[in-house]
């Protein structure tokens, strides 16, 4: 489904900061993904250059087997079948939940309808659905900035489904949230690996969700892939390398 | 229970309604807006297609003053440097004026009025806080009257010149700093007042050492913005005789030299933009 | 040494007459600042003596004004009512002209730099002009009347809001706007609905305050001849009709309060 090959990103030039060096990843169809790292391993980085909000430095990202590049065509298209998910949810406050999930639609029409902010019968069915599939849907008319944290999360998750996606990217979705609330957001997004057959791409810091949640755990540390195997393999060994490896040991290997 | 299809076509139907509602509303609102718009727009003759027969006198005048006689520059600098002196003492002025009128325009510091056996009967009407309202009055007096306005009235009680100018300049923006800060010392931080008053200080104390130094980053940072503001201002006091570089303005355009009154445009902007620049930087370099 | 809490007493103390102590460059500088308050006091015919002078003269002017000529008031209530419709399209007009320009000039929305610097610099030339130099100038091009009033205090003030409009755009939370972009939304797509929403009400706060400054400063265009009461003032003071100018000015503040107590209700309900 997704294919990295030697991607790397170096912020600031090339004497910047190093985010990512040659990480290599593939990715199959439905698969529920947990990327874990410490912060600034670079796991954000990561997600953010499959969808092209960040420009890799280097290498290939190909999605179900064609490159995505940014032609603004082509990423436009790219970015329809790529839902994404944010630590702060990043819904837009004074609009209400239906319409924020309605605004997954987007890519769907061209601009002259968005003008009046209106959207056909097909769309609002579909946003209404992926609601219902999150619980929302009795929240569907309030203002988006009246939901509690977890709400907002899975009104998100709402308007990353509404685009009908082969893909979900979810940047650290429950670093924000408390334990309970957290495991019922993961919850949705491993239901929705499943049922749905979308692949999920999840980013997480917290090693006991990637335990509970995790099918497959690619271990990421200062920006270069250090374990990558079922969650049942995280030893205490590889935890300690992904958690605790020393700066030198990046320099050797980079 | 009710089946997922159902719940959805329930939500649907709900979302036609509000949808309905609202094109309602915003119908209604528009139509007023529009109705408004239209209405006063035939009262004041707004006609967009003068604007296009008006284009060769527009061309007209601009091909008349293109290109700017930059020789006369020479004669703006002193009215140059007299608009920048109006702005910078109207401006002090009103700053010092400033400092005890917002003082008496803000509820918490004003002097309160009381007397004492008929006291609740006198809150209850508010003329305790009669300073108060009474300085409000005159503020907004100050700060609904333009400056330019004060300047008419000025030159002809004391005689063409920058003085007038400096009056009117200082004049209104006493209205508008004092109205300011009397809001910014109503909103300073309530505990800091009363730590304050918990150890025992006086009034006087209090607003010495809790409100002020609390409201002074906003009132200095507002000084600044208002010399820019008197900067432009003092830019056309001239067209009523009081001083600065609108006088050489209205005066070139008066004897159709309108190759220096393209100079002297070019001059104000440059003024109103160098000064702009400065206190963007000053307020920055302030708070 | 002695007791060191002592000594940390007398090092605090001492450090505190030293910050107390005159520097030669606080001096000079406080020296330069005086001399050039008073250079420019000179250059304005400021001092004790002009004051002693001229503000008598001014209260003597305003105490001719009472008691006001209170029919004069047949004669100014249309033009004041203009004044106000004056205040309304030139507002109108500076939003249509100074919100496309402020999105043009707004960082995190127009990529391409020479855009952004030709919007901004426009901008800067709208806001410099004063609205009653554009007055002059729509005035010689469509004639006397309140529509070049308009007009120009339209150009003036798409300025100012254009540029307030782009700071507010600047000013988002950008994650929103990140999670419209990665829906594979359009440009203009993202505008509307990641960014107006975040600024609505701040752009309605905006262009009431505006509104209620665009009647003050409608009321001096008529002194161009551009529309308005400024014209019956002018006239009542350049004859000396003290009494007739005492109503003119009640009526502007009349006017001016009516229309800062309506906006402010408008504000209050728009929280
Ligand atoms: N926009 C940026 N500009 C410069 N450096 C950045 C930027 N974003 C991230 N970085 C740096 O890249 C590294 C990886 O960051 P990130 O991908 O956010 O890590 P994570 O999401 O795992 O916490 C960090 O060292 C961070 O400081
Ligand atoms: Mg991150």
């Amino acid at each position: 489904m997704i294919t990295l090959e030697n991607v790397s990103k170096t912020y600031g030039g090339t004497s910047g900061i190093v985010a990512l060096r040659d990480v290599s990843i593939h990715v199959k169809e439905g698969e529920f993904l947990v990327i874990l790292g410490p912060s600034g391993a670079g796991k954000s980085t990561l997600m953010r250059c499959i969808n092209r909000l960040v420009e890799p430095t280097s290498g290939r990202i190909l999605l179900d087997g064609r490159e995505v590049t940014s032609r603004r065509r082509q990423l436009r298209a790219a970015r329809r079948d790529i839902g994404m998910v944010f630590q702060q949810f990043n819904l837009v406050k004074r609009l209400s939940v239906l319409m924020n999930v309605l605004s997954g639609r987007l890519a769907y029409h061209t601009f002259w309808p968005s003008l009046l902010y209106k959207f056909d019968q097909d769309d609002k069915r579909v946003a209404i659905e992926c609601l219902t599939r999150v619980n929302m849907e009795h929240k569907a008319f309030q203002r988006a900035d009246t939901l509690s944290g977890g709400e907002q999360q899975r009104v998100a998750i709402a308007r990353a489904l509404a685009q009908e996606p082969k893909v979900i990217l979810a940047d650290e979705p429950v670093a924000s949230l408390d334990p309970k609330i957290a495991r019922q957001v993961l919850t949705y997004l491993k239901q929705i690996a499943g049922e749905l057959g979308i692949t999920v791409l999840c980013n997480l810091h917290q090693v006991e969700y990637a335990r509970e949640y995790a099918e497959r755990v690619v271990g990421l540390s200062q920006g270069t892939v250090v374990f990558d195997g079922p969650s049942g393999k995280l030893t205490d060994d590889i935890l300690q390398q992904i958690y605790y490896r020393d700066p030198e040991a990046a320099d050797d290997d980079g | 229970m009710t089946t997922v299809d159902e719940s959805v076509a329930a939500a649907l139907q709900l979302e036609a309604i509000r949808r309905r509602r609202r094109l309602v509303k915003a119908l209604g609102w528009g139509s007023l807006a529009l109705a408004v718009l239209w209405f006063t727009a035939r009262e004041i003759g707004l006609n967009p297609f003068a604007l296009v027969q008006g284009a060769d006198h527009m061309w007209d005048f601009l091909t008349r003053m293109f290109p700017p006689d930059l020789s006369y520059i020479l004669f703006l600098g002193r009215a140059t440097v007299e608009t920048i002196q109006i702005a910078v003492w109207g401006t002090l002025l009103a700053v010092v004026f400033s400092i005890p009128l917002s003082l008496l325009a803000a509820r918490n510091t004003t002097p309160l009025i009381r007397i004492p056996w008929f006291n609740e009967h006198w809150e209850r009407l508010g003329l305790h806080l009669l300073v108060f309202h009474v300085t409000r009055m005159f503020l907004n007096v100050l700060r609904g009257i333009n400056e330019l306005i004060f300047a008419l009235i000025f030159v002809s009680a004391v005689g063409l010149g920058p003085f007038a100018g400096v009056l009117a300049i200082a004049v209104h923006a006493t209205g508008m700093l004092s109205k300011f800060c009397g809001e910014e010392i109503e909103g300073v931080d309530r505990g800091q007042v009363e730590a304050m008053q918990a150890t025992g200080a006086s009034k006087m104390q209090v607003i010495l050492f809790a409100v002020i130094p609390q409201a002074i980053p906003a009132f200095i940072s507002y000084s600044i913005f208002r010399f820019d503001v008197s900067i432009r201002s003092a830019t056309v006091l001239g067209l009523v005789g009081a001083g600065g570089l609108g006088f050489s303005l209205i005066k070139t355009l008066k004897l159709f030299r309108y190759h220096e009154t393209a100079t002297c445009i070019l001059v104000i902007f440059l003024l109103v933009w160098a000064t702009d620049w400065v206190c963007s930087k000053w307020r920055a370099k302030v708070i | 040494m002695a007791d060191p809490v002592q000594a940390a007493q007398d090092d605090v103390l001492a450090a505190l007459v030293a910050r107390k102590k005159w520097r030669f460059h606080h001096i000079a500088f406080m020296a330069v600042g005086i001399a050039f308050l008073a250079w420019a006091a000179d250059g304005v015919d400021l001092s004790p003596k002009e004051l002693a002078d001229g503000i008598p003269k001014i209260a003597k002017y305003f105490a001719l004004m009472v008691p006001p000529k209170w029919v004069f008031a047949d004669t100014v209530w249309q033009p004041a009512i203009e004044t106000v419709y004056i205040a309304i399209w030139g507002n109108v007009l500076a939003t249509l002209i100074g919100l496309p320009l402020g999105v043009l000039a707004a960082r995190n929305i127009t990529r391409l730099a020479p855009v952004r610097f030709f919007a901004k610099g426009t901008l800067n030339l709208f806001r410099s002009i004063s609205e009653l130099i554009w007055a002059i100038f729509f005035v010689a091009a469509v004639g006397l009347g309140p529509f070049p009033g308009a007009v120009a205090l339209g150009m003036n003030y798409a300025g100012i809001l254009g540029r307030l409009y782009a700071e507010a755009m600047e000013n988002i939370d950008p994650g929103p706007v990140e999670a419209i972009q990665a829906t594979g939304a359009g440009r203009i797509q993202v505008i509307l609905f990641a960014i107006f929403p975040q600024v609505l009400p701040q752009f309605v706060t905006y262009m009431l305050y505006w509104f209620e400054v665009g009647v003050r400063s409608a009321t001096v265009l008529g002194m161009v001849g551009a529309g308005g009461i400024g014209f019956e003032l002018v006239t009542t003071i350049r004859l000396f009709e003290f009494r007739e100018t005492a109503v003119v000015l009640l009526i502007i503040l009349a006017m001016v309060t009516i229309i800062d107590v309506a906006s402010s209700l408008i504000r209050s309900r728009i929280y």
